[in-house]
This record gives C-alpha cells, structure tokens and sequence, in this order.
C-alpha cells in the first residue's frame, strides 16, 4: 500500500510508541466523576428522546409533531447506537461499575446483538485494523477498496450494493456479526450447526427489535397503527444513513492504508499504534458534531485508545496531531463531506479494474517530512567536568 | 415450537429486552433519587460523631429494603469520582428502630471507611443491599452470654444488645470491649444506657494503647478472661474484631460455641508472596491479555491495571465477584488451597495466580 507518511525505522517507531503511551497514561489518570457525568447526562438524553419521540408519533394529528417525533426517535437512536452504545460496550465506562453502562450487560436499540459485535468489532477490527481477511470490516466482504482486493466483474455494482448497504446498515452490522464469528471458527469446527446457533443469536435480536418497533408500538396506537410503522422505519432509516456515513468515514477515505497478514507478524506495540493511525481517519465539526458521531469523528484516537471514555478524544487529539507531525506521519482528518466525498470516490474508483482504479485516484502525495529530526543517539556518554555536564551523542 | 411470533424469544424475554425496569427507574430516579425499582437507596437523615474517627450514619431507606436482624451486615454502595464502590459494614441499629443506623470508623488507607468519613453529610444518598450474615442470637438465646468486641467490631454487637434488651433478657451477659484509648470508645452513651438500664449486662473497656486508671488495659489473653470472666465455661461467646484477636480468641476459647465475624481491613488478606516474573491473565469477554504477579488477589491486581471487575466485600464472602476461570490454576487465601487446573467458578477476590489464567470477564 502507498503511504504518504515518512517511513520511520525501528527506533524511531518505538519512540513514536513511548509518547503515544505516555501520552494515554497522562489523560487516563484523570477519568472519573466528570466522565462518568457525561454518560450519565448522555443517558438521560437518550431516554428523554426516545420517550418524547415515540410519544409525539403517537399522539400526532398533524404533520409537525409527527415529524419532530420522528426526529427526535432517530436522534434517540443515533445516541443510543453511538455516544451511549458504541462507547459503553468498548469498555470505557466499565470502571464505574454500574451495570447501566457496563459492557457485559448493556445490549442497545439496533438489530445487532451486542455480543456478537464486541467479538467482531472490539477483537476482530480493533486488534487487526484494515488488515486484508483478517479485519472483516473492511469493505464488508463485498467492497474492493484497494489494489491489493483482486477486481471481478461483481464489484462493478458496489457503487449500488453499498447505497443499499446504506439504508440498512443496521442489517449489515447485524447479519456481519455471525458471519464473522463463523469464518473465525477454525476450519474443522465450522458446521452447519455452529452456523445455526451463531445465526440463533442474531434472530432473536431481530426479534425483539421488530416486534417492538413494528407490532407492539404500532399496536398501542390502534388504528393509527399506519403512523407508528412509518414513524419507526423512518427513524430507522435516518439512523442507518448516519451511522454508514460515519463509520465508512472511519476508515476507508482516500488515504486511509491497509496492511497484509504478512505485515503484522510479531508486530510491537508501537507499531500496532502507527497501524491505527495510518488506516484511520477523523472528521473535524463541533462538539455537538462529535457526540451525535459517538466520537467516530475521532477514529484515531478511537483506535489507538479505545477503551478511554470517548469525550477525552477531544482533548488528546491536538496532542496526538502534533506527535505526528514530529514524526512526518499523516493525521488523517478533513470536514465530513470531504471524507464522505473521498470515500465515494474510492467505492466508485475500485469497483473498476486497477488501471482505471489507479488512474481515477490519482496520484498521491509525496512524502510527508518530519518537522523535527529523530534519531535515537546510537550512544551517549555524560562526562561531568566542574562545571558543566557535557554530552556526546 | 413456540408460539408465534415468539418463536426465538419468550413473551417474557421480550418484555425483559423493552427494559421496563430500566425506564422506571429512569422516571423515579428523575422524580426522587431515592426512588427505585431495583435498588435500595437510603438517604442520610444525619450524622452523629462518634469518636474522633468514626460516625454513624442514620439512614432512611426506600421501600424495597426489608429489614434485618440485629447482627447482621449490609452491603453499602458509593460512588467514589464516578466509580461505585461497594463495601459491608454492620447495622448497629435495632430492627425496630425507625432509622437504620451504621457505624464507620476510619481505616488506614480504606477508601470507603475513609470517605464515609469525610464526605458523606445529611441528605446524600447510599446505595445499600440486602441484610445477610450468621452473626446474629440463636432462636433460644443462651442464659451467659459473653461478647468479645475490638475496635469497629462493636458495632453489631450493640445492635444485638439492643435486640437483648427489646426482648428483655434475663440472662447475663459481659462485655469485653477491646479498643486503643478511653477516647476510641464506639458508641459509648448507646452502650452505657444499655447497661444502666438493665441489671443483666456488665461492660469492661480494655485499652490497648493508652491506659487509663481504673480500667484494664492490653490485648485479649488468657489472664484477661481469667481477671473478667468467671463463668467462661457455661458461656455462649460473639466474637468481632480485627483478624489478629478473632484468631487468638479462636484459640483461647476451644472447646467453647463461638460466633464469630471477621473485619478484615484492606490488604489484611494478602499473604506475603514475593513472586518471580508474571503469569498472564487473558479475559475472555474483554478479549484481553494482563500480566499479573501473582502475588495478591487476582482482584486486586486486576484493579491496579485500570481494570474494574465487579466486586463486594473483597473478603470471600458475598459472592460478588465470582467469575468462571476457564483455565490454570489459583490458590484460594482464605485456607490456601490449590484449585483444579480446569473450569471452575472463584471468587477473584480472595484468589491468587498461580499459573496463566482464562477468565470469563
Ligand atoms: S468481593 Fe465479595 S466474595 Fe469477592
């Protein structure tokens, strides 16, 4: 894969590693009231949406309190999914030993089980980060987004395949979650039946979701049952198209990288960090941006720290930025619609064969150059005279 | 075949998965914190200062607790910079008290005892559980009852002289109250009212530290039951205090029906394993990998890495903590057994690593 980052040698790499560490010790120390403040505050507005919006849909008799109601049901959703969901089930607020916001008990408003997600999301993705059959998220199994993808014919219809991906992510997440836990079952086990039970969990999740969403609300409001379906599938919908964008954001801009297996053997620490931050990428927008993404606007931070409570990504990100800069790495960040844009152009861009992949995307850029030489002294001696000490690097 | 269309769910688990209880709370959480569906929230109705270091707190809780029995203790819950923790202390009130009452004194380097102490001030809110413990009068209460208490182990003791005297005694009973100075003494004016205002208890204060004239003073030993109790043999003893006299009193009473309740103080647990490099601890629900020495609880080792498992009374008693080991071995300190190598449920809190571990966490 071309990177635009300087290539750093192992020193330097490790160096890079130590910061980055130093600089996760630094902001961790300070989690506590404030942090569990915020989810709890986050919380509260995902129950006062939800509760608002459903009772809005219900009780409206003319187009505005329907639309607000919907409104409000998808913005519940999104935090839900997002701020509260995404965040809690990672871990990160599993320190305040509440079971709310535990990740062994939570279990969120999307059709994907939140057990299968944490297997293929938290292990899967996050220890294998765009790494090529090993990550199954990238490109979902069916989107080729590097050269490194072998092009069939098929992929001619990502563009449309992934427009519909769009509106139904929530299926994608969901039906993804025990495909990945089947492919990860080690050849010999594989069986229909362990395919049957991982599929089991994934069902009755859909269960749930569709009888609450579709039957049970729908029924409470009688013969305005018409209003609630349509209410629910839109909110739904809004959700799905939000969260695809976001997500895709994440990792599959323009300049966002992808590795081999071969690539992460015996791979350090250190490297594993520069792995994160060279196959992710951020979206800048304000603070009310940043919660409504859960903090995926923060993809970076996200995945070199993802156990710390999302709002701290905020504060580390300038940080982290000018580590990078020192050492001539890439921080992949831009405004939504840039990286949305650039996502697109590389769905279009691959779903062609290489040579007209190649040329649709362009040339890239050239190396970035450090702002700061880093070499490690090979040696260092101190000689202390009277007065001063001396050192010879 | 279930019916439709609860073919992967049932009715009831469906129900479960809408969160009524969750939303509930939510709404009476917003009405009154106090207000609750799952939890027993009590707020503190007061503050009494006991001691330089100790305070009992009174504390009025919702309508899910049910009750107690004078001797028994209770989980309380706090939230320490956004972190719940949760620890046991006794209930020093009576029963039939309106209020419940516990007593807290400071610990060394106790982050509950401590902050109890320090922050908590009327109007907060505690989380508490439900009562438990053996601790407390058999259904035919012995004709000679003696009580040995040190330090904070007072406090479910004085609970269960008040329970003697709401059921007015007429047996006898002793006290022997093991505790540093004359101004250490716990619940001193609930005590000596007890005693005034029956003729069935005698109280001793035995000062540990500072000696005051007219009153016994060192630790518990033989001649200090010979000089105080003479009717040692035909007496049913409660024994509550720190580890070190509860083993020593253990000793001196063989032979004798002894209850007895353990305070372990933080750290008091570990014994001292000096060990050589690290084992591996892989969580198999977090999909993590930690490094631990292996020389204290494999709780306690887990919270120094950030790590935060649920946990109780960090003394092997409440079962809060308990979690599937997978694979490896851990030595059980409260009797120093080695487990099974293969699956098994522990309790993390009172096990130590011997050797790489799964564990379902
Ligand atoms: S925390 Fe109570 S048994 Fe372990």
């Amino acid at each position: 894969m071309r990177t635009i980052s300087k290539k750093l040698n192992n020193e330097e790499i490790e160096a890079f590693g130590k910061e980055v560490d130093a600089l996760r010790e630094e902001v961790m120390a300070k989690v506590g009231k404030e942090d569990a403040d915020h989810i709890r505050s986050i919380y509260k507005t995902y129950r006062y949406t939800e509760f608002l919006g459903r009772g809005l849909i219900h009780f409206s008799f003319e187009p505005i309190s329907f639309v607000a109601g919907t409104l409000l049901l998808s913005i519940s959703k999104i935090i839900n999914n997002m701020e509260l969901g995404h965040n809690v089930l990672h871990g990160q607020y599993d320190w305040m030993n509440d079971p709310r916001f535990n990740s062994r008990t939570f279990e969120w408003d999307i059709v994907c089980n939140a057990h299968q997600w944490k297997f293929y999301h938290n292990y899967m993705h996050h220890t294998y980060t765009n790494v090529l059959n090993k990550d199954h998220d990238y490109g979902y199994n069916f989107t080729r987004l590097t050269e490194a993808q072998k092009w069939k014919p098929v992929h001619l219809t990502q563009p449309f395949t992934n427009m519909f991906l769009a509106m139904n992510f929530q299926w994608g997440i969901g039906a993804h979650g025990y495909r990945v836990e089947y492919l990860e079952t080690p050849k010999k086990l594989r069986k229909k039946k362990t395919l049957k039970d991982y599929k089991a969990l994934f069902f009755k999740k859909i269960e749930s979701q569709i009888l609450k969403d579709y039957v049970l609300f729908p029924a409470l409001a009688l013969l305005n049952f018409p209003k609630v379906i349509l209410g629910n599938l839109i909110a739904n919908l809004i959700r799905n198209l939000w969260t695809y964008a976001v997500i895709f954001c994440g990792h599959f801009t323009e300049n966002a990288e992808s590795f081999t297996t071969d690539e992460i053997v015996g791979e350090t620490k250190a490297q594993w960090y520069l792995r994160q931050l060279k196959g992710s990428s951020n979206l800048d927008g304000n603070n009310l941006f940043y919660t409504m993404t859960g903090h995926l606007s923060h993809q970076i931070e996200h995945h070199m720290f993802p156990d710390m409570p999302a709002k701290r990504y905020r504060e580390v990100a300038p940080r982290l930025k000018e580590i990078c800069a020192k050492y001539g790495q890439h921080y992949n960040t831009g405004s939504f619609l840039k990286q949305f844009g650039s996502v697109w152009k590389r769905i279009i861009a691959y779903s062609f064969p290489d040579h007209i992949a190649t040329k649709f995307m362009g040339k890239r850029k050239k190396f970035l150059e450090p702002t700061m030489v880093i070499s490690q002294p090979s040696f260092q001696v101190s000689l202390s005279t009277e007065e001063k000490t001396v050192t010879l690097t | 075949m279930k019916t439709f269309p609860f073919i992967y769910n049932g009715p009831r688990e469906f129900i479960q998965s809408l969160q009524p209880k969750e939303w509930a709370d939510f709404f009476l959480g917003e009405l009154n914190p106090r207000f609750s569906v799952t939890a027993i929230k009590a707020k503190v109705v007061s503050v009494i200062d006991e001691t330089s270091d100790a305070k009992t707190l009174v504390l009025k809780p919702n309508w899910l607790w049910k009750g107690f029995q004078s001797g028994q203790h209770v989980p309380v819950t706090v939230e320490i910079g956004g972190r719940r923790v949760t620890r046991f202390f006794s209930l020093s009130s009576h029963p039939k008290d309106k209020y419940l009452h516990i007593t807290v004194k400071r610990q060394k380097g106790g982050l509950v005892s401590n902050f109890l102490n320090q922050n908590i001030k009327t109007g907060d809110l505690l989380e508490l559980g439900e009562a438990s413990g053996e601790f407390v009068l058999t259904k035919d209460v012995p004709n000679e009852l003696l009580f040995l208490a040190g330090g904070s182990g007072i406090t479910p003791i004085h609970s269960i002289l008040k329970e003697l005297q709401a059921i007015k005694y007429s047996g006898k009973a002793k006290l022997l109250y093991f505790v540093r100075s004359y101004d250490d003494i716990i619940l001193k004016s609930s005590l000596e009212s007890i005693a005034k205002d029956a003729n069935w208890l005698t109280i001793h204060y035995i000062f540990s530290e500072i000696p005051k004239e007219g009153f016994s003073s060192g630790f518990l030993s033989k001649e200090i039951l010979d000089q105080h109790v003479s009717n040692l043999k035909t007496s049913s003893v409660y024994v509550c205090g720190p580890s070190p006299m509860q083993t020593k009193a253990l000793s001196l009473l063989e032979g004798l029906p002894v209850k007895s309740e353990l305070f372990l103080l933080p750290g008091q647990n570990q014994t001292n394993v000096k060990k050589e490099g690290t084992v591996d601890v892989f969580l198999t629900l977090s999909h993590k990998t930690i490094q631990v020495k292996g020389e204290r609880s494999i709780l306690e080792e887990l919270e120094e890495q950030g790590i935060y498992p649920q946990s109780g009374c960090r003394m092997g008693i409440c079962h809060t903590c308990v979690c599937k080991k997978q694979t490896g071995e851990v030595t059980d300190l409260s009797n120093g057994e080695k487990s099974q190598l293969g699956e098994e449920n522990i309790q993390i809190c009172v096990s130590r690593a011997e050797s790489n571990l799964e564990l379902e966490l």
